[in-house]
């Protein structure tokens, strides 16, 4: 893989957003993926050339951060929460079926390259928990089967769609979207439904409210 | 030497002290003050790894938690600032401190290897130390420690042993805040944290060995010393730094007549802590290929002879010449020069005396012999650090000079302003956050004479500064233009050689027209008092040939005979001359610690001392001198002065005292010179070349330096030997990957990088591995050269 100029001529359009270039390395990294698939030594050079930095330094942010790979991710991103309420509700579970279908475990790609598997934590969506995210898309409520399933039908090239509604693309796409959000694809799907605001309808007929914030503590 | 401060008391800023108790003892510091730095203040020793006072405070490594009261949980005192009655309470009299100290040991140890039988810190390991004193007896941890494959290279020298790290980000932060080289840096997160480089980008910093200094644990090691000794079986000396005007501390380290490796050494006021990596690890040079005893030529060979038979051999060359000169390369002590230049003026009965064996000028001398030798010290490492703005001239701090570059900064963190007149905008300059005034080679004193008006307005500020470098002799016009500017703005100018004799060489009077304490030789008062001292009727009263003069009349037959100490031919821009002057002359006396060219073309070779064989003084470009002791007592080689002395004395002459003691003692007693100096030079501007790639060039720290020898580790840590042009330059060029460029006497093929770089000029490293240019291509600074794609 190369970065291409055109790709260059992106990472310097987002090094541009930021008052301080050095801003825009999170999704300038996401562009890298989106292009190569992970982030490439390559890709760390061309980026710490435009920001201006050191490629050691970019380094150090590529591997904090577990949302970067430093080998090829393969076609789909597969995550499943295993934080304690995932886990407790069958995240565990799911996790073993997903990691016994693919034959791979955590943080590793399929021979195939198709799937990569991961731990995750949370999702902030522990209200459909247990959460598996493909191309960090949600797929609430899953079980061992419907996640199997769902890997199944990926494999077979079928089209499969978030629990919230949006088309699974592939990693690489996503990868753009996190680059680039404001792609038109932001209000595709479900934000909010009715499982997620029970606490709130429970308060408001309740009458419950938060305590006010004491003045001079903002 | 007198360090004058002109500063008055009124501007000593007010400081508001606070008062606050460790352990009970109550101590007023000023506030804003680290509770670690109160503590040590008290003679309370918290445990530390991470801390170091020339870095910013981290708090990364917890070692030095105190109980502070009102505060509900212990707090990291190397962080922690002090206020108007803080109450700390350390692991002497809070059992909640000791507590949370040895939680804090006992998580460091986890992963720890505990390998110190076989780890180099062993010994001096503030881990291994303050386990003892701060941990927990026993480990309660029996579980499978993390490893990591070890070692792995973070540069060709710098090792990472990483399961013996603890994350301290010593190293690191150096790397950024002190050297400005973040190619080091913490990687990956949680227990898989480790200190690492980019995967093709080693830490190739000219201050990389500092890291395995500070490195609180054995997690960094150097190539060069890695498992060759124990640090309790060295012997310790505090030395000088032979390798630059910097002056740095050292301390020298060896074993069995060996040295095994050098540390920087604490000298805040010159230092601080730091050193560079040519200082640190090149000193293998010390032992290979050495003169060791003397030598004279018969029938054209050179073969040992006995001291007497040399001398007597030497003695009588020497007297029966009817005209002499003297070469003192840049790299003599203090007391050596002087003895050159004593023995010149009392034996010799000649001015003819130079120690700029290197591209030098007419205008050069007279620069220096008025406005440099025997001045008091004006400008020092410290009114660098707070001067509002500095402008640098013909030199390149960095590759010339790196412990200034340091401290300049040191000073750009903090406010001042730097300037460069010349054809590129270095990297060295970048991390100064400079500002290039671009000149090209040989156009810098029009670019002076024309200063924008913000420059000069800057530079009227008091404590501003002007630095120039030694390449300033290479540029005509241009130590005439810097006077001017220095004397029109009322900077202070600074003239920063590169070696580390160079500065006291010129105090001792080695150059022509010059006596020991910048006296001038044409005036009577100073001639007669040097003579009572040296104990002559009189001195040589006509100024003598110098630089490239002088070595022309060796080439021209008017030279007799010559004196040549430390010389290296290499160092000449035009070396056929300095080689022709060599063969013409009819006598040659060399006195040198390593066989080289010039051993090859004298008539008699003495052996004479490198630094760790003798004591003496190096004078810092501050003016400062840095005296040092000699590492190996019982060394037998002779220093350059005592050589003399007993050189003149085979030649019947008294010369006065040749030890290290008495020399400084009669240096002492002539005191500097008060008296009227020299007339400045006053020389109009050189044409700039024609020709549409002109050279721009100097020395990288790290290149082919004679003195670099026997180090392959350091070596490999250079910076890349390549021709760097402007992008319009590559661009016409055709943007090749490599380019050949061809002066006068030949080309080298190079790569070929684009940098912030004038259109029309080239910069070539001068003396690196495949790119030697005086000898290569036979061009200087400023001269044109072609340039064409390579295939």
């Amino acid at each position: 893989m190369t970065i291409s100029a055109e790709t260059r001529d992106q990472l310097r359009e987002l090094a541009a957003r930021y008052p301080k270039s050095r801003s825009a390395l999170l999704p300038m990294l996401h562009l890298v993926q989106s292009v190569d698939d992970e982030v490439t030594s390559e890709g760390i050079n061309v980026c710490a050339e435009i920001l201006g930095i050191t490629s050691a330094e970019v380094t150090a942010v590529a591997t904090f951060y577990t949302m970067y790979k430093r080998k090829p991710v393969g076609k789909h991103h597969i995550g499943v929460c295993t934080n304690t309420l995932c886990g407790l509700l069958g995240g565990d579970a799911v996790y073993s079926a997903l990691s016994e279908r693919l034959g791979i475990g955590h943080n590793e790609p399929s021979a195939d390259g198709q799937f990569w598997l991961e731990h995750i934590e949370c999702q902030a969506a522990c209200t459909h928990a247990p959460v598996m995210t493909v191309d960090w898309e949600y797929m609430d409520d899953v079980t061992p089967a419907s996640a199997v399933a769902v890997v199944d039908r990926l494999a077979r090239g079928e089209q499969v769609e978030s629990t919230r509604g949006p088309v699974i693309r592939d990693f690489q796409a996503t990868e753009h979207t996190l680059a680039f959000p404001l792609d038109g694809l932001v209000n595709d799907g479900v934000a909010v439904d009715a499982k997620m605001l029970v606490g709130l309808r429970l308060a408001n007929e309740r009458g419950m409210s938060a305590a006010s914030i004491p003045a001079g503590d903002a | 030497m007198t360090i004058t401060s002109d500063a008055g008391s009124d501007l000593t800023p007010q400081v508001e002290m606070v008062t606050v108790v460790v352990d009970g003892v109550a101590i007023e510091i000023p506030k804003g003050t680290l509770v670690i730095r109160a503590a040590e203040l008290l003679g309370i020793e918290i445990p530390r790894f991470c801390d170091h006072p020339l870095l910013e405070p981290v708090a990364a490594c917890r070692m030095c938690l105190v109980d502070i009261e009102g505060v509900p949980k212990p707090q990291p005192a190397c962080a922690q600032v002090v206020s108007e009655g803080m109450q700390v309470r350390t692991q002497l009299t809070s059992p909640v401190a000791r507590d949370a100290q040895e939680g804090v040991m006992e998580f460091l140890l986890l992963n720890h290897p505990l390998d110190c039988p076989v780890c180099d810190k062993g010994g001096e390991c503030p881990l291994q130390n303050q386990a003892m004193t701060a941990g927990r007896p026993e480990s309660r941890f029996d579980e499978v420690k993390r490893t990591f494959p070890k070692p792995i290279n973070v540069s060709a020298q710098i090792l990472l042993d990483r399961e013996r790290c603890v994350s301290c980000a010593r190293c690191t932060r150096f790397a950024e805040q002190i050297a400005g080289d973040p190619m080091l840096e913490l990687l990956e997160r949680g227990a898989n944290q480790q200190v690492g480089t980019a995967v093709d980008q080693p830490f190739d910093s000219y201050f990389s060995g500092n890291t395995v200094q500070i490195c609180p644990v054995g997690a960094l090691t150097s190539a060069a010393y890695r498992f060759r000794s124990r640090p309790f079986d060295l012997v310790s000396v505090p030395t000088t730094c032979e390798h630059c005007a910097s002056g740095c501390s050292l301390r020298t380290d060896h074993r069995r007549g060996t040295v095994t490796r050098r540390l920087a050494w604490d000298e805040p006021a010159v230092n601080e802590e730091w050193n560079c990596d040519k200082g640190r690890f090149a000193f293998t040079y010390q032992e290979q290929g050495r003169v060791t005893t003397p030598l004279i030529r018969e029938d054209g060979q050179l073969r040992v002879a006995s001291w007497p038979e040399a001398l007597d051999f030497a003695a009588r060359g020497l007297s029966a010449a009817s005209s002499h000169g003297v070469l003192v390369g840049g790299r003599s002590t203090v007391e050596d020069s002087y003895a050159y230049a004593r023995f010149a003026r009392v034996a010799l009965k000649t001015d003819n005396i130079d120690f700029r064996v290197r591209d030098s000028s007419d205008e050069e001398a007279q620069f220096l012999r008025s406005a440099v030798a025997g001045t008091a010290v004006r400008t020092t490492y410290e009114t660098l650090e707070q001067a509002p703005v500095v402008l640098l001239i013909a030199f390149e701090p960095e590759d010339e000079s790196p412990i200034v570059f340091l401290r300049l900064r040191k000073a750009a963190r903090g406010g001042t302003r730097v300037y460069a007149v010349g054809p590129v905008a270095t990297r060295g300059l970048a991390k100064l956050s400079g500002t290039l005034i671009p000149a090209k080679p040989g156009a810098e004193p029009a670019v002076l004479a024309e200063l924008a008006e913000q420059v000069r307005a800057e530079l009227q500020a008091p404590g501003a500064v002007i630095m120039v470098g030694e390449r300033i002799a290479g540029i005509q016009g241009g130590a005439t233009a810097v006077l001017q500017l220095a004397q029109a703005t009322g900077a202070a100018l600074t003239w920063v050689p590169r070696r580390a004799g160079e500065r006291g060489a010129l105090d001792a009077g080695a150059l022509a027209g010059l006596l020991p304490g910048g006296r001038p030789l044409t005036e009577d008062s100073a001639r007669a008092a040097v003579a009572a001292a040296w104990g002559v009727d009189s001195l040589p009263a006509t100024v003598g040939l110098a630089g490239a003069e002088l070595l022309a009349a060796a080439r021209d037959g008017a030279i007799g005979a010559l004196i040549t100490g430390g010389v290296e031919l290499g160092d000449l821009a035009d070396q056929s001359l300095g080689r022709a002057g060599l063969e013409a002359a009819g006598f040659v006396v060399a006195l040198e610690n390593h066989h080289s060219a010039i051993t090859e073309l004298a008539d008699v070779v003495f052996p004479v001392a490198v630094v760790t064989e003798k004591a003496g003084t190096f004078m810092n470009w501050e003016g400062r001198p840095r005296p040092f002791a000699q590492t190996f007592k019982d060394a037998l080689v002779m220093s350059d002065a005592v050589v003399l002395g007993m050189l003149a004395k085979a030649m019947n002459i008294a010369v006065g005292a040749s030890d290290v003691a008495g020399i400084r003692q009669e240096l002492g007693a002539l005191g500097a010179w008060t008296g009227p100096r020299a007339e400045r030079p006053n020389v109009p501007a050189g044409p700039v070349a024609e020709g549409a790639h002109l050279v721009a060039t100097w020395r990288a720290l790290i290149d082919n330096g004679v003195m670099q020898e026997g180090e392959p580790y350091l070596a490999a840590t250079a910076h890349l030997v390549a021709a760097t042009v402007s992008a319009t330059t590559a661009g016409a060029l055709g943007n090749p990957e490599s380019v050949t460029v061809t002066g006068p006497l030949g080309s080298v093929t190079v790569p070929l990088e684009i940098g912030a770089v004038i259109d029309g000029v080239v910069c070539l490293p001068l003396n690196s591995p495949g790119c030697v240019l005086y000898r290569d291509l036979g061009v200087r600074s400023g001269q044109a050269v072609t340039i064409k794609g390579a295939l």
